[in-house]
């Protein structure tokens, strides 16, 4: 406790200092400042409050001689006062100086000494607005009264002013001074929180200047980004895009929220992803190619990271559908601008891959399926010879469409002839991109086997569990360490299981008594029912039903540590603002030689105050 | 009905009473159940401020309580109008704590139940600590809106300082008309003579003003109810300024002459007495033959460049008006002799300047 108390000493000091040096917030330099350190000068009151609620007054003027000053420049600076819940805070404080029963003139005149504070922080700086106060006065209205309204019609005023200026063009003379939208973003950077002035942040935020440069105050996007995250303020989808578009940091913060609530411990089913991601905004802004661009390689960087994670697949996959969906809604086509989002996909399996078929039979599926195969196949041996990018840049590809890979599963479990090597190879290579060409034959060979029996489980009728671990294979005997059947074959099974009625009935004991097919896990990876069964809305609440703790899927680590090799890095922070048609607002683009592997926990946003996040890895 | 009808008579007399000294005579015991009126009030407006024929009620009963005579013979009635009910609580507060008057241990206790500290979670909503704390943190909005980021607009029928007093003094108005001894006329007459005269005209003709006829606003709610209602609170305001010749005079001299025009587009009438005004202004202007300029005989006639801006205003307004002011300056021309040339007649001045100007 004196440890504590000593510490909070020398912060009254500190502060004591700063406060003086803020005086009353008038100049430009004071401002920025107070404004910087708002949140922490809100801790340390709440410090404080914590120590002095414990004591009675005497002791606090002996511990904290200074405690008295602090509080009285503290009442006097707007900023502080507008914070959050800065002002409650100070009145707290000042509570606990009161004395019950004062025994001296002193103690009473510091008793009306805090009153008068007090009665200073609740009816603030009322002198200001000196011809309206009288008349309000007369006309027996109070403060509490007339505020909101007042507050109300300074808002709307300013907004107006704001919204003029698009109107205006030429107009120079109405037009707002770019020194004075700077000072309004400065004012509201306290204030972002406040409902009252949710139309002046919008405003703000949709405010397009005349300059090149960006007028709006970087912390005052900073303000509203942390608000938003956490659900202090409600913008609509237009503003919340503007601020990503002008602000870059706000976009990654966004988009590391959204992934730790979707990568989070707890199970996440694919309804509750598909919110979670639709209620981000994310998809709408992806509209944007640029911000599309900066999502998708955080995205990858998550990958890399967790080595092919099912969860964080499933996420990509269920955000490039609604990327898709926001896409339509804007009346726009992927294939128009398919350069604009992805830049380094080759343009006809791009083409290709984006246009899921979800209408077409199932009897139709294998012309496209072997296209797809085909290029995929042109695209990797080409890579695989000499360029710097790797195979992973087309498995990344076809990772946004997972679909595809669901319609081979089933098609090959549907089909009585023999296999086509093309659907073997595409499912070979979604599952295990990192294969050699020797390892994914054998792979194809082995998956060939496995179709091989099914097939022949089918046609019989009640099935049981040994027969399903009869039709995973034998155990590799060269490595006995290695598990059971690769993830291809683990697919394989479960897509039987569930595909046929006599599966489901053995489904879960299946699964639960063979924990070399499918290894017991504690994490429950809720994305990894979505590599089972293609997307459509019928299978969802089969699919959904079997989400029970016993059936687990887990994609194996890989066995290698070889390097994914990256495009690029993470994207360099905006440094220019693009103006013209289309308003794009930065370009971010950076091709350099070599970069470190970024990692997910760290890199992305070198001064997140937050601990690092922890994705799940591939190894527990 | 009745009892709570009477609760609400007996708080307003609390709410007096506790601007006074007679506080000095409350314990902790009575602060308390000042306090738990006070929310119980609140809860009332919370529960009833959906239902249209209570409310109209209670309301009624509120303005019932005004004194006969309006504001300038009794005390202001503390309870007005059902909205103070929702924030009586924080009223009583405030007033409580800014009494001298109050007891030691009264003022501690006071002070205990307005600020427990965190962590008081409340059934309903926002605690009356978190209002105190939502009225601190606005007003320190307003502060720095007003400081940093405020200039005062031109035009003042949009400045919000001067919009929101227009909109209280409707409200008030409002109020007044339906109370059963309410006068407008003396009510407003009351007024002008506490408060700043300049300031008071210009609200006055801002409230002329509303609600705003341009489509661009047409959106926007204002607080106060119908257009029918702000109708009658300005029909009381046109009765008032036409009521005494020095009030209008005052008026037409105070107020911008854009804001005039405006008005006087606004309120036909209104424009009458107004372009009377301007006749007998420049009635009183002779033309001095050495500096060539029309001046006024007295240092309060009001000298040419202010007329002349003032009709300019007028001839730039859209067509009734401005077919009427030119109308009747050449008819007053015509009186004059119809002469075209300068220094004869002040009208055919007032039109050749205006002509060449336009």
């Amino acid at each position: 406790m004196a440890q504590e108390s000593g510490d909070l000493v020398s912060d009254c000091q500190f502060w004591l200092q700063k406060l003086s040096g803020w005086d009353q917030a008038s100049t430009l330099e004071t401002q920025q400042d107070t404004c910087l350190h708002l949140p922490r000068f809100q801790e340390f009151l709440r410090q404080m409050y914590e120590a002095l609620k414990e004591m009675d007054p005497d002791t606090i003027m002996e511990r904290f001689p200074t405690v008295r000053q602090l509080l009285a420049k503290t009442c006097q600076n707007p900023f502080i006062l507008a914070y959050d819940e800065s002002q409650k805070i100070v009145i707290w404080c000042l509570c606990c100086l009161i004395n019950k029963e004062p025994q001296s003139s002193a103690e009473s005149r510091l008793n009306s000494w805090v009153q008068g504070l007090l009665l200073h922080i609740l009816s603030p700086f009322r002198f200001d607005v000196k011809e309206v106060g009288l008349f309000t006065q007369c006309l027996g209205y109070d403060p509490v009264d007339y505020y909101p309204g007042l507050l109300k019609n300074m808002v709307l005023s300013l907004v107006s002013e704001l919204r003029e200026n698009h109107l205006n063009g030429f107009n120079t003379q109405r037009r707002m001074a770019p020194e004075r939208v700077t000072s309004l973003s400065r004012i509201c950077v306290p204030l972002v929180t406040l409902p009252d002035f949710e139309p002046l942040v919008e405003a703000l935020l949709t405010y397009h200047g005349h300059g090149p440069e960006e007028v709006l105050w970087p912390q005052f996007f900073e303000a509203v980004s942390e608000a938003f995250l956490l659900r202090k303020i409600s913008l609509p989808a237009s503003a919340v895009i503007s601020l990503w578009l002008r602000h870059l940091p706000s976009l990654e913060k966004a988009t590391l929220h959204l992934f730790e609530k979707l990568f989070s411990r707890e199970r996440n089913c694919l309804r509750r992803i598909e919110c979670l991601i639709k209620d981000s905004l994310l998809p709408q802004a992806a509209c944007h190619p640029a911000v599309f661009r900066i999502v998708d390689e955080m995205f990858r960087c998550a990958l890399l990271e967790t080595d092919g994670a099912p969860e964080v697949l499933a996420a990509l996959q269920v955000f490039t559908r609604c990327f898709l969906e926001a896409l339509e809604k804007e009346n726009k086509q992927l294939k128009s601008a398919l350069r604009a989002y992805l830049p380094h996909a080759p343009p006809p399996l791009a083409t290709v891959l984006s246009q899921l078929p979800y209408d077409l039979p199932p009897g139709r599926w294998l012309q496209p399926l072997q296209h797809i195969s085909q290029l995929l196949r042109e695209a990797v041996e080409a890579q695989a010879h000499g360029s710097h990018r790797g195979p992973l840049e087309s498995w990344f590809l076809l990772a946004h469409f997972g679909g595809w890979a669901d319609m081979a599963a089933e098609l090959l479990l549907r089909s009585e002839a023999d296999p086509p090597a093309a659907l073997l190879w595409l499912l070979a290579f979604y599952y295990s991109p990192r294969e050699g060409g020797p390892q994914r034959a054998r792979t194809m060979v082995q998956a060939g086997a496995v179709l091989h029996r099914l097939r022949q489980l089918s046609g019989r009728g009640q099935l049981s569990a040994r027969d399903l671990q009869a039709a995973a294979g034998e155990r590799s005997p060269a490595d006995p360490s290695a598990p059971a059947c690769g993830p291809l074959v683990r697919r394989l099974l479960l897509g039987f299981l569930l595909g046929t009625p006599e599966g489901r009935t053995i489904a879960r004991e299946a699964v639960a008594s063979a924990p070399q097919v499918f290894p017991q896990d504690p994490d429950w990876p809720a994305g990894a029912w979505s590599v089972v069964g293609p997307a459509s809305a019928e299978q969802r609440p089969a699919r959904e039903s079997w989400a029970r703790p016993e059936a687990r899927l887990r994609v194996p680590p890989a066995p290698t540590t070889g390097l994914l090799l990256l495009r690029q890095g993470p994207p360099r922070r905006w440094t220019e603002r693009r103006g013209g048609v289309t308003r794009e607002h930065w370009s971010f683009l950076v091709e350099p030689a070599a970069r470190p592997r970024p990692r997910v926990s760290r890199g992305l946003v070198p001064p997140l105050p937050r601990p690092a996040l922890a994705l799940p890895r591939g190894v527990e | 009905m009745d009892p709570l009808l009477q609760h609400l008579e007996r708080f307003s007399e609390v709410l007096a009473v506790s601007r006074t000294p007679h506080v000095s005579t409350w314990d902790q015991a009575t602060v308390r159940r000042a306090l738990q009126w006070a929310r119980y009030l609140h809860h009332v407006y919370q529960r009833f401020c959906s239902h249209e024929s209570i409310r109209t009620t209670l309301e009624r009963r509120l303005h019932s309580l005004r004194k006969e005579g309006g504001l300038g013979a009794g005390p202001v009635p503390e309870l007005t109008n059902f909205e103070a009910l929702a924030h009586c609580d924080i009223l009583l507060s405030l007033r409580l704590l800014k009494n001298p008057a109050l007891g030691n241990a009264a003022c501690h206790y006071l002070l205990q139940q307005l600020f427990p500290g965190q962590g008081v979670p409340d059934a309903d909503g926002e605690t009356l600590q978190d209002g105190l704390a939502s009225l601190a943190r606005r007003g320190s909005a307003v502060h720095m809106l007003r400081f940093y980021g405020y200039r005062e607009n031109p035009n003042l029928q949009e400045d919000s300082l001067m919009k929101t007093q227009a909109e209280l003094l409707l409200e008030r108005l409002q109020e007044v008309g339906k109370a059963e001894a309410g006068d407008p006329g003396k009510f407003l007459c009351s007024l002008w003579e506490r408060l700043p005269q300049k300031n008071f005209l210009k609200v006055v003709a801002v409230a002329l003003l509303e609600p705003p006829l341009s489509p661009r606003s047409q959106g926007e709610e204002l607080e106060l109810g119908s257009p029918q209602i702000l109708r009658e609170g300005s029909q009381e305001l046109v009765h008032w300024l036409l009521g005494k010749s020095e009030i209008m005079g005052a008026f037409c001299r105070n107020v911008p002459a854009g804001l005039l025009t405006l008005v006087a587009g606004r309120h036909p009438v209104l424009s009458h007495a107004y372009l009377s005004v301007l006749t007998d202004w420049s009635r009183h202007l002779y033309y001095d033959l050495q500096k060539g300029v029309w001046v006024g005989a007295e240092s309060q006639d009001v000298p040419w460049q202010e007329l002349y801006t003032r009709f300019q205003s007028l001839c730039q307004a859209p067509p009734p008006l401005k077919d009427e002011v030119l109308t009747a300056l050449k008819s007053y021309k015509a009186q004059d002799g119809d002469f075209e040339v300068p220094g004869l007649s002040i009208w055919t001045d007032l039109l050749l300047a205006l002509q060449s100007s336009a």
